[in-house]
């Protein structure tokens, strides 16, 4: 899960990086009450989890009270790459000497995390990666192994960065890598990281990722980004859910099965209306939920179930069809593909309704089926 | 042969006493899996369906030896559990839980490297090298014996992949799921170069995923020259850019991760790419120098599969 910028330096704070003063406000008449706490000039920053809002003109910098509304007031209402800028952070504006990025990620390639370091900050870390990759240094650090504070002196030093300043911004990577294990981020980045004329180090902005599967050990409640209300239900329930345009909505019991099912949905000449996938470990009432809400995708004139027993059970499955069956007597064709560990019991139940089953026959003849069922329907 | 596990494989079970352990001990004995213990805490001294219950590995390898060991425990204690079979030196872990917090996963990825003990995981459905053993929660029935190895990402394909390639009639060495999360045990190279060095493996199906780099580093290691023909089908090609699919690490995003780079890199490898499973299944006939599917062959398929 993305966290906003004040989410970001709390978590830094907590670790012991520095951050400028801020406070964050949702309205005009908030700003006016809380600049005293930081004090003018202020920097306003619109909190939203995209990237490029410096170019969207979410940041700008008020000198007093006039420029303080006008700012407030146009970043509050800006929409930045679709999302809606619901609050501002007022942060304190501080003298800059050095811009530094430094961040600390997982290399997708080999699962160790890797911390970055540039003395070219402030600009995005992925273009100077590719015009420059001489000025993003790596270091790969073995999680099994206690971070020492020589060996990130000595990945710093090989760096460009003036050699007084070599041993606080060693701490405060330090922290940084801290803050990456303790908060189980899967990236944390300071950009820019600054140096002001006096020597301090500030991390002025932040980009903070939790790891999604960590969010309850952190204590942290997961936040949806950007879903429909249909969406919102599924993941309250823990289901996968994505909701499409077309008309077949596909219920696997994984992401991979939804996915290859959604794909031959496609090559056969229909459209997906939804992907839900159902994930390991599946009861009847989440099965059950997880049909209602594919029957109650926009546009679905036809639900195609895909699923295992493996660590489910077709029999567990098949009650929560049933269920739904005979609860809400849904109009919409329905067509169960389903086998393995209690599949008799399981096709048992769909039989007694009349739920067309595929037994034994593959997911591309699945499709076909359920192509045609919906053709013949309309 | 097969690859990781083979017949007389002794396998461990840790959580056998939970509902999900209970459950699949009595799955794993009606395939006939070796399983001579499950470890769980504060159970041992006690029997699942006959299987002695120890409370640690130390204990059970008081007992017995132990080749590979399933974990089947609840998210919290996977870390320990995989720590405690990594450091009493079982050579091969298979992580079935899901939801497995990443830096977990890291930390025992790089604690089983350093220790040369191999892991498959988090997050999947283990190891079957069919008719001989399973090491996983997967459904027997589906996979049959022959000479396609099988790799896949996702748990539910592996099945589906499976149980088609038995329904036409071809069997498989050993499948296996390498898990769905973004970091994992083994992944495709891993697992591909134990198929190369497996004489019984004529033919490797490999089943990737958007997301991640796993089926590009497939490609790059593919391209210095393979000893047998490797057919691809990359699930997600109709999948919309910045959603993530699944809870796993199925996502497109930025110009990386796209069925359609996926599958240029491994095109450019000499992979057969195939986007249906009808064409993976073709692909794998004629690899295999099998004549093309009859319709005598298609209408005798559900009762092959349904043995």
């Amino acid at each position: 899960m993305r966290l906003f910028e004040y989410e970001g330096q709390e978590i830094f704070a907590k670790f012991g990086i520095k951050v400028p003063r801020a406070v964050l406000v949702k309205s005009v008449q908030e700003s006016l009450d809380a600049v005293a706490t930081v004090g003018y000039p202020v920097v306003v920053k619109a909190q939203v989890l995209s990237g490029g809002r410096g170019k969207a003109g979410g940041v700008k910098i008020a000198a007093n009270q006039p420029e303080l509304v006008e700012h407030v007031e146009r970043i509050l209402g800006m929409t930045i790459q679709g999302e809606k800028t619901e609050s501002v952070l007022l942060s304190e504006k501080t003298e800059i000497a050095h811009e530094l990025y430094a961040g600390v990620t997982f290399d997708p390639t080999n699962g160790i995390p890797v911390l970055m370091f540039s003395t070219s900050g402030g600009m995005d870390i992925e273009v100077v990666a590719k015009t420059a990759p001489e000025k993003v240094l790596k270091l790969h650090l073995a999680p099994t192994q206690p971070v020492r504070s020589f060996r990130i002196l000595d990945f710093l030093r090989r760096s460009d960065l003036p050699p007084g300043l070599l041993p606080k911004v060693s701490q405060v990577v330090q922290k940084l890598i801290a803050a990456f294990y303790g908060a189980d981020a899967t990236t944390a980045e300071i950009n820019p990281l600054i140096v002001t004329p006096d020597g301090e180090v500030i991390a002025i902005d932040s980009k903070i990722v939790i790891d999604d599967s960590s969010l309850a050990r952190q204590g942290i409640t997961p936040r949806f980004e950007g879903s429909t209300p249909l969406e919102l239900r599924a993941k309250s329930v823990g289901l996968n859910y994505v909701q499409l345009k077309g008309n077949i909505a596909v219920l696997g019991s994984g992401a991979g099965l939804a996915m290859a099912t959604m794909d031959m949905i496609s090559h056969y000449g229909a459209s997906p209306a939804c992907f839900l996938d159902t994930g390991g470990g599946i009861s009847s009432e989440k099965m059950a939920h997880a049909l209602r809400i594919c029957l109650a995708t926009p546009g679905v004139e036809g639900v195609l179930v895909n699923a295992f027993g493996g660590i489910n059970n077709c029999e567990w499955m098949g009650r929560g069809i049933a269920d739904v069956i005979d609860a809400d007597r849904p109009k919409v064709k329905i067509l169960v593909k389903m086998r393995g560990h209690s599949q008799d019991e399981g096709w048992k139940l769909l039989e007694d309704r009349n739920i067309p089953i595929v037994k034994l026959g593959t997911t591309e003849e699945a499709v076909e089926q359920i192509v045609r069922l919906v053709k013949e329907g309309a | 042969m097969a690859i990781l596990i083979k017949k007389d494989t002794k396998v461990a079970l840790q959580g056998m006493t939970g509902k999900m352990g209970t459950m699949h001990t009595k799955y794993l004995l009606e395939y006939g899996v070796n399983l001579v213990a499950g470890i769980s805490p504060g159970k041992g001294g006690t029997f699942v369906h006959g299987v002695p219950v120890f409370h640690t590995i130390p204990e059970a390898l008081e007992h017995t030896a132990i080749d590979a060991t399933l974990i089947l425990v609840p998210q919290p204690v996977v870390k320990s559990s995989a720590i405690e079979a990594i450091e009493s030196g079982i050579p091969l872990l298979v992580v079935i839980t899901e939801y497995v917090p990443v830096h977990d996963t890291a930390y025992l990825k790089q604690l089983a490297h350093e220790r040369g003990v191999k892991m498959v995981g988090p997050n999947t459905i283990g190891i079957i090298s069919p008719g001989k053993t399973k090491v996983g929660i997967m459904p027997g029935s589906i996979y049959s014996e022959g000479s396609v190895g099988v790799v896949a990402r996702s748990g539910t394909l592996t099945h589906d992949i499976g149980a088609t390639l038995t329904g036409m009639g071809i069997g498989q060495t050993t499948c296996i799921g390498i898990g769905g999360d973004p970091i994992r045990g083994m992944d495709f190279v891993d697992v591909l170069k134990e198929f190369a060095d497996d004489d019984e493996t004529k033919v490797v199906v490999m089943v990737g995923e958007i997301g991640g780099t796993g089926e590009e580093q497939a490609a790059k290691y593919l391209e210095n020259g393979y000893p047998k023909p490797v057919i691809a089908f990359i699930a997600g090609q109709t999948a919309p850019a910045g959603k993530k699919m699944g809870h796993a690490g199925a996502i497109i995003s930025g110009e990386g991760g796209s069925s359609a780079s996926k599958y240029a890199a491994l095109s450019k490898a000499n992979v057969k790419i195939t986007k249906t499973f009808s064409e993976m299944i073709a692909a794998v006939r004629e690899a295999l120098a099998m004549e093309p599917a009859t319709a005598k062959q298609l209408i005798g398929r559900e009762h092959a599969a349904g043995r």
